[in-house]
């Protein structure tokens, strides 16, 4: 079994299903002969081919009009966006036919396509390349967003999310694609999709993230753990349908609860996280939930994007905060 | 084959001057080593290897300007060569081992009882010292209300801290504690104290009689201290010429108030005469149920056991008590000069929310002049 990056986990599951699967197409800008900008797509083409191996003009919507028609009739498309920033033109064939096709044909026609795309800050990236955007599409009924945390992870969720019958949002933190390597067994078995998972467990305190943000939040949860405060860690993985009822069963638990999240503030998931919590558990909380988030503002270049990016410390002070309340 | 490029040894700094060589072509080096020695605008900088290797090539000789992102030493590494991709931009990448710890998917199964309560009742409980596990939840679906825990705070005041073998309190004396207790919480209760100077009194003289005599005359001049009040209804009841004493009567068995009904209507010898029988009655526990009750006023004559000053309590709904000391020689002033005279001492309680300060100082001066007559 090889340890492999996350990137090299992406890779290896688009290769298991390629395989598996004739139906698989991948396409996207560069991601043929150039193998992908981060390497996603490296030796697929050789491998595949190139009428299952496509490089695609720089045109996000047709990119994504094409992967609806091809899902439609009965492909498999993994069409990938080079960065989150880039996706903006495809928003229209995402959220007007992607995301309708099996409401607006009453169950005839469903929309099985993966949208994958690198998305947060952290690598000294310029502007466009460092979104983390994942609230526009849970707010959009009819997808299914799925972010990975770790080279295990992306290789269960992708294959997953390759073989739902819908489409599916599939964010991968550029920020931890080659952050470190964890061995992953090629064996083409599937993680469940809308479910979280634990990541810590504890009592004192749940932290509720997803993404490159797992990074800092285990390290924080690690230090508070230290420091004698038993901290539980939840990778929400599926932020669309949310599995909510794992978060309400922890934070019943542990009565506080601390939303991380890279994206900015304002209609963040985790506003959508803490209104539920608050709906549902409010008896239970002994604190008031909190956000640790990035801010409202573009996210900045290359010098002050760790000024952006929650750090382990934002983590901690909001901890302790939870912790003066008995 | 491996390029270092050399990089910016300070902000933003274009170049920078081969000052000393410390390694040479065919050198093997490791991570860390200083390679060389570069001037800069700012300073003399040693630039340590970021890669282990051997050196195949110096790109420059001492002396020589070096720009920043120039070549400056090509390597010969073990390391295969990574293709990290073509982003613009820099990715974090390491050999480090990912520490997923035990994932679970979903929840973790543990389960710890939770305790759930209404926010204000956290923060009451906070507020309070209280340990919501203390508390005895009423709302629905076991839900601790803040009343729950000011419920607990109540119940927890009320208990008494008592250890051992206790005794509950009986009769008379139950009636004593629950009655001082209601009559705590609902009276605002002034005291005054006077002297009043009873050395021209012959020694003879019936001193209980005639305080009871100084009251039935006081409270005919001052009806509000002869009265009875509702606190709820804030509506009060004055009996003007009918004037019922309640006199303060010690026993082994807790305090007794017999009450002299309509005692204006006495003489001395008759009042002397019922004082009498109500001491015997209460001695002998005889004395009647209604004959306790419809006191309009009290005199407590604690003095004849001891005590000068003392702060009486109200039983409501009366208004007011006297409360008369031991009586005792003293030095007094008379006519400018000290002479010894017998003085008892007076306390006089009333409701301040049914009796003016006025009325009551009035009350007593009338009462004090009627004893010295």
């Amino acid at each position: 079994m090889a340890e492999i990056t996350l990137v090299e986990a992406v890779n290896q599951a688009l290769a298991y299903e390629m395989e598996a699967n004739p139906d698989v197409i991948v396409m996207g800008e560069d991601v043929a002969k150039n193998g992908g900008v981060f390497r996603a797509t490296v030796g697929l083409l050789d491998k595949f081919g190139k009428e299952r191996v496509l490089d695609t003009p720089l045109a996000e919507s047709m990119i994504a009009g094409l992967a609806v028609g091809m899902a439609a009739q009965g492909l498999k498309p993994v069409a990938e966006f080079q960065f989150m920033g880039f996706i903006y033109p495809a928003l229209d064939e995402i959220i007007n036919h992607a995301s309708r096709m099996r409401n607006r044909t009453r169950g005839r026609l469903t929309c099985p396509v993966v949208f994958r795309t690198p998305f947060g800050a952290g690598i000294h990236a310029p502007e466009h390349h460092s979104e983390s955007t994942e609230a526009y599409f849970a707010h959009t009924p009819g997808l299914r967003v799925v972010v990975p945390s770790s080279p295990s992870r992306a290789y269960g969720l992708l294959l997953a999310s390759i073989r739902d019958p819908d489409p599916v949002i599939f964010l991968e933190p550029s920020r931890l694609y080659r952050y470190a390597k964890q061995e992953v067994k090629n064996d083409g078995k599937a993680l469940p999709l809308d479910v979280c998972f634990t990541l810590r467990t504890g009592e004192d305190v749940t932290l509720v993230t997803w993404g490159a943000m797992v990074k800092e939040t285990l390290a924080a949860a690690d230090a508070l753990n230290h420091a004698g405060i038993s901290t539980e860690v939840i990778d929400v993985a599926t932020i669309k349908p949310l599995d909510i009822d794992t978060i309400l069963a922890s934070v019943e638990k542990t009565g506080r609860c601390v939303v991380i999240h890279e994206a900015p503030l304002t209609c963040g998931v985790g506003a959508e996280i803490v209104a539920q919590v608050v709906e549902k558990a409010l008896f239970s909380l002994k604190a008031p939930p909190e956000r640790v988030t990035g801010f409202d503002t573009i996210v900045p270049y290359a010098r002050l994007e760790k000024y952006y990016i929650p750090s382990e410390q934002r983590i901690i002070d909001a901890v302790n905060r939870q912790m003066e309340y008995a | 084959m491996k390029i270092f490029h050399l990089p910016d040894l300070g902000e933003g700094l274009a170049e920078a001057e081969i000052r000393e060589w410390y390694v040479k072509e065919g050198d093997v080096v490791t991570v860390d080593q200083p390679l060389v020695s570069m001037e800069t605008a700012k300073a003399v900088v040693d630039v340590p290897s970021p890669y282990a290797g051997k050196i195949v090539r110096l790109h420059g000789k001492a002396n020589e300007i070096i720009k920043t992102g120039a070549a400056l030493i090509s390597y010969e590494t073990d390391e295969a060569v990574v293709d990290k991709g073509s982003v613009v931009g820099k990715l974090e990448s390491s050999e480090k081992k990912w520490d997923d710890g035990d994932v679970i998917i979903g929840g973790a199964k543990t389960r710890t009882p939770t305790i759930k309560a209404v926010p204000a009742a956290r923060v009451l409980a906070s507020q309070l010292n209280v340990s919501l596990s203390d508390v005895t939840p009423t709302g629905p679906q076991g839900l601790i209300t803040a009343q729950d825990v000011k419920q607990f705070i109540e119940n927890k005041s009320s208990t008494p801290m008592l250890t051992g073998q206790t005794e509950g309190l009986r009769g008379v004396r139950r009636v004593m504690a629950q009655t001082m207790a209601q009559s705590h919480k609902e009276v605002v209760p002034v005291t005054i104290v006077e002297d009043v100077d009873l050395t021209d009194l012959p020694l003879k003289s019936d001193l209980t009689v005639r305080i009871l005599r100084a009251i039935i005359v006081a409270a005919k001049e001052e009806p509000a201290l002869n009265a009875w009040f509702d606190g709820k209804t804030l509506e009060r009841k004055l009996f003007n010429d009918e004037i019922h004493i309640g006199l303060a009567v010690d026993s082994n068995e807790g305090l007794f108030v017999p009450v002299i009904k309509h005692a204006e209507k006495y003489d001395d010898a008759e009042l002397r005469k019922i004082v009498d029988t109500y001491k015997q009655s209460v001695a002998a526990r005889t004395v009647a149920a209604s004959d306790l009750q419809g006191a309009t006023i009290t005199l407590s004559n604690f003095g004849m056991i001891t005590g000068k000053y003392a702060t009486p309590i109200i039983v409501p709904p009366a208004v007011a008590i006297l409360g008369c000391g031991r009586s005792r020689d003293a030095v007094v002033i008379r006519d400018g000069k000290m002479v010894v005279g017998r003085i008892m001492p007076l306390s006089l309680t009333f409701d301040h929310r049914a009796v003016t300060g006025g009325e009551a100082t009035r009350f007593l001066g009338r009462v004090i002049r009627e004893l010295q007559k």
